[in-house]
């Protein structure tokens, strides 16, 4: 005689669960399929965009060096020639720590010590701030409160009474606008306003007494030269010569020239440059020699060859022999010209346009979220909406469609503990195949994308390590959310009677 | 425990075990605020051994009743007791542990898992249960061969008729040797020979090994193999009689 003798369950092993589980994912492969492409796309579209903000992140970092340096010679030639205006000044002396060249340099100018110095920067400070103010503003609302006054001339308008007063009211009014400086410190830098002046004035002077030493030594080393025209002709010269003679006469002008690390970048550009100008004249000079050289070369009609194209087919050292062979035979000037010279510089010019276009393409790099900066970080935000959403609806779905197979597994004695864990599982592995898959896939687009964009000069700047912590997390992310999207339906499965569960449709 | 029935008087009643009580049982159910009431109050006793149908039209709460003795759904009003255990005090484990071991259950849509073989349906129950692996595929081929399947237990339910599925559900049921057998028109999806065939195997388990085999159904020829008949019309008992003596009356039950 059989009788009922309630006992408790005992656990399935996790041996006998775990088959259980991939045999109800391999009969349902095809659903299963889809369920893994939703978690595939989902995570392929965040590792996507977090590819691409690690990588322009790094490339903006790369960009900034290297474009700082690309341009150290034109940056100097500016300064040996132009003092800049009042405002420049202001906006280094604000932005830039004491110990940068230009401030130095601006120091030992006007000959100031620390203290007054600190002091200086301190009120160039404030005023960047007003000024910065009153730039952000939208056109209407400035007008409103200064009217059309621009840069120092802002302090001056604002040091008549009355229209103080209606900047204050204005203030009132905009209480979107918030202008943090308190009102007596204002009224304090407009006092001191005039003495600013004359500072920067001084600073202004000594700039153009030390430009115009480079200046004269410039006529007097070259009044032999008639094919160096006018100051800049000159001074582009001479900077071929930034590591020697000229760059003592550069710093002895009071300038703040590096000797060591600054002044053979410069000459180098400088040199460049120069080879570049004759190269320029090959194409546009007088001779049409080269220029056939080029169209037979490029397939084109020989009006239709511009410099453009001679750089582009410069690229190759076995054109370029050619090319300073037809420069040759043209009577042009080929002096320390060498194919491989020509290669490199070829290069060089590329590798300047890319760095300009990466520049812009990573404008917004650098502040926000993890520094990815604002629109990026916006992104990845609502891509990882989509990704969760996505995620959960697909988990909920393939448990709810399972509810009659929940109940039937109650039926035979299935423990809830059981069913939870199945379903757990199941989406863990769901989660860490389509994880694995699109973070794999996302990295390769996001990778290429860039790639595509700024060009392989920046293939070294790709943060191999940071992309590849990205896919970890990715995968992470794509299988908890999984098992996280199964939990909650299934614990609601598992705990229905048998014929609860087998109702719900 | 040894308790007479006193709402149908059987011979034999006094000296059998009730294995099944039902008291004052209630089930409403609520769907977009329409109630229905599906049992209403329905006191029965069920002994040990018997083979008993619960006949009724559809609609009159047969698979309701199944499900509150089978612990599958609690009750709204009254108790269910399992050889005078009250389903209502037992945890989630115990509750597991009595659907895997005490009951069996047959649905008319046979309810087999897709993904499984039929041999890995039938030892499913086992391994809910401990049973050892290779012990369980020994034991389950012999249920298989039991309903006649040993040379199929490779197969899907996909690959199987229904006949065949219904059987694999009830070698699934005996699967860890149940007192009590709950079947839910186990033949209503089956053609006529086929539902000869699963009734002869139920009246064969019933006899053979004792196991109670309850029976909700509309196939009259459950009649004529059951001990007990019980009718429920508008969720309540309607009749309850032994077979012998529905026989004498067949024409009168043909109405119904
Ligand atoms: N889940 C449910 N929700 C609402 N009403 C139900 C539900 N299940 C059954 N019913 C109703 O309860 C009554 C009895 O149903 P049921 O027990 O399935 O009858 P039978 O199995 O005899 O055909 C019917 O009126 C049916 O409509
Ligand atoms: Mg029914």
């Amino acid at each position: 005689m059989k009788e009922i003798n309630i006992a408790e369950q005992p656990w399935l092993s996790l041996k006998r669960t775990v088959k259980i589980t991939i045999d109800g994912i391999r009969y349902r492969l095809f659903r299963a399929t889809v369920t893994v492409a939703v978690i595939v796309v989902a995570v392929a579209f965040l590792m996507n965009i977090l590819a691409e903000s690690l990588i322009k992140r790094a490339v903006a970092a790369d960009t900034r060096e290297r474009s700082d340096n690309a341009q150290l010679n034109s940056n100097w030639s500016t300064k040996l020639t132009s003092t800049g205006s009042p405002e420049s000044i202001v906006a280094e002396l604000a932005r830039l720590d004491a110990s940068a060249d230009v401030n130095v340099e601006t120091r030992n100018f006007i000959r100031l010590p620390d203290d007054d110095f600190a002091r200086l920067q301190s009120t160039a400070r404030d005023v960047q701030y007003v000024l910065d103010f009153f730039d952000d503003l939208d056109y209407a609302k400035r007008r409103d409160l200064i009217k059309t006054a621009a840069g120092l001339e802002i302090l001056d308008y604002l040091a008549r009474p009355e229209n103080f007063d209606t900047f204050k009211l204005g203030l009132d009014r905009y209480r979107m606008i918030r202008f943090e400086m308190d009102f007596d410190k204002l009224q304090k830098l407009i006092g001191q306003r005039a003495d600013f002046r004359r500072t920067l004035a001084d600073i202004i002077a000594k700039r153009h007494e030390a430009n115009a030493k480079i200046t004269a030594y410039l006529k007097a080393e070259y009044k032999d030269n008639p094919t160096l025209v006018n100051d800049a002709d000159r001074l582009a010269m001479a900077m071929t010569d930034a590591d020697g003679k000229f760059g003592d006469v550069i710093r002895s002008a009071g300038f703040n020239f590096d000797a060591k690390r600054i002044a053979p970048i410069v000459a180098d550009q400088a040199k460049n440059q120069q080879f570049i100008l004759r190269m320029k004249f090959s194409i546009t000079g007088a001779s049409n020699k080269t220029r056939q050289l080029l169209a037979q070369e490029a397939n084109k009609i020989p009006s239709d060859i511009n410099e453009a194209i001679m750089w582009d087919y410069l690229e190759s050292a076995s054109f370029a022999k050619r090319y300073i062979q037809v420069m040759q035979e043209s009577g042009m000037d080929t002096a320390s010209l060498t194919p491989e010279l020509l290669v490199k510089l070829a290069k060089a010019r590329k590798e300047t346009a890319a760095l300009a276009r990466a520049k812009r393409l990573t404008m917004d790099s650098g502040k926000g979220f993890m520094g990815l900066g604002e629109r990026l970080a916006y992104l990845l935000v609502v891509s990882f909406l989509v990704c969760g959403i996505g995620i959960t609806n697909a988990m909920m779905m393939s448990v709810t469609e399972r509810f009659t197979e929940i109940a039937t597994l109650k039926c035979l004695g299935a423990l809830d503990g059981f069913i939870m864990i199945m379903f757990v599982l199941e989406s863990c592995i769901m989660g860490i195949v389509g994880g694995t898959i699109g973070a794999i896939i996302g990295a390769v687009i996001g990778t290429g994308r860039m790639m595509a964009s700024f060009g392989v000069n920046f293939f070294a700047a790709i943060p191999v390590l940071d992309i590849f912590g990205g896919i970890l997390i990715s995968i992470l992310l794509g299988t908890l959310l999984a098992a996280f999207a199964a939990v909650v339906p299934s614990f609601k499965a598992a705990r229905l009677a048998p014929m609860e569960a087998m109702r719900v449709e | 425990m040894e308790e007479t029935n006193r709402t149908a008087a059987g011979e034999k009643s006094a000296e059998r075990r009730v294995i099944i009580r039902t008291v004052g049982l209630k089930k409403i159910y609520t769907m977009n605020n329409v109630t229905t009431e599906a049992l209403r109050g329905v006191d029965m006793s069920i002994f040990q051994g018997e083979f008993i149908s619960v006949m009724g039209p559809s609609g009159s709460g047969k698979s309701t009743f199944f499900n509150m003795i089978g612990a599958l759904d609690s009750p709204s009003i009254g108790r269910v007791f399992i050889d005078e255990v009250d389903v209502a005090q037992l945890t989630a484990e115990e509750l597991a542990f009595l659907r895997c071991h005490k009951i069996g259950y047959i649905f008319q849509s046979y309810n087999l898992i897709r993904y499984m073989t039929a041999l890995e349906n039938v030892t499913t129950p086992m391994a809910f249960g401990g049973v050892q692996p290779d012990e369980a595929r020994e034991r389950g081929m012999n249920i298989l061969d039991l309903v006649g399947l040993k040379e199929r237990w490779h197969h899907r339910p996909i690959e199987m008729s229904g006949g065949q599925q219904q059987r694999v559900a009830i070698a699934r049921s005996l699967a860890n040797d149940p007192s009590v057998l709950l079947c839910d028109e186990p033949t209503a999806n089956l053609d006529l020979h086929t539902g000869q065939e699963i009734l002869d195997i139920l009246k064969r388990l019933n006899v053979e090994k004792g196991v109670t085999v309850i029976c909700a159904t509309h196939d009259h020829r459950m009649m004529n193999i059951c001990d007990r008949l019980m009718w429920i019309r508008d969720g309540r008992i309607d009749r309850i009689a032994n077979r012998e003596d529905v026989h004498i009356e067949v024409g009168g039950i043909e109405g119904h």
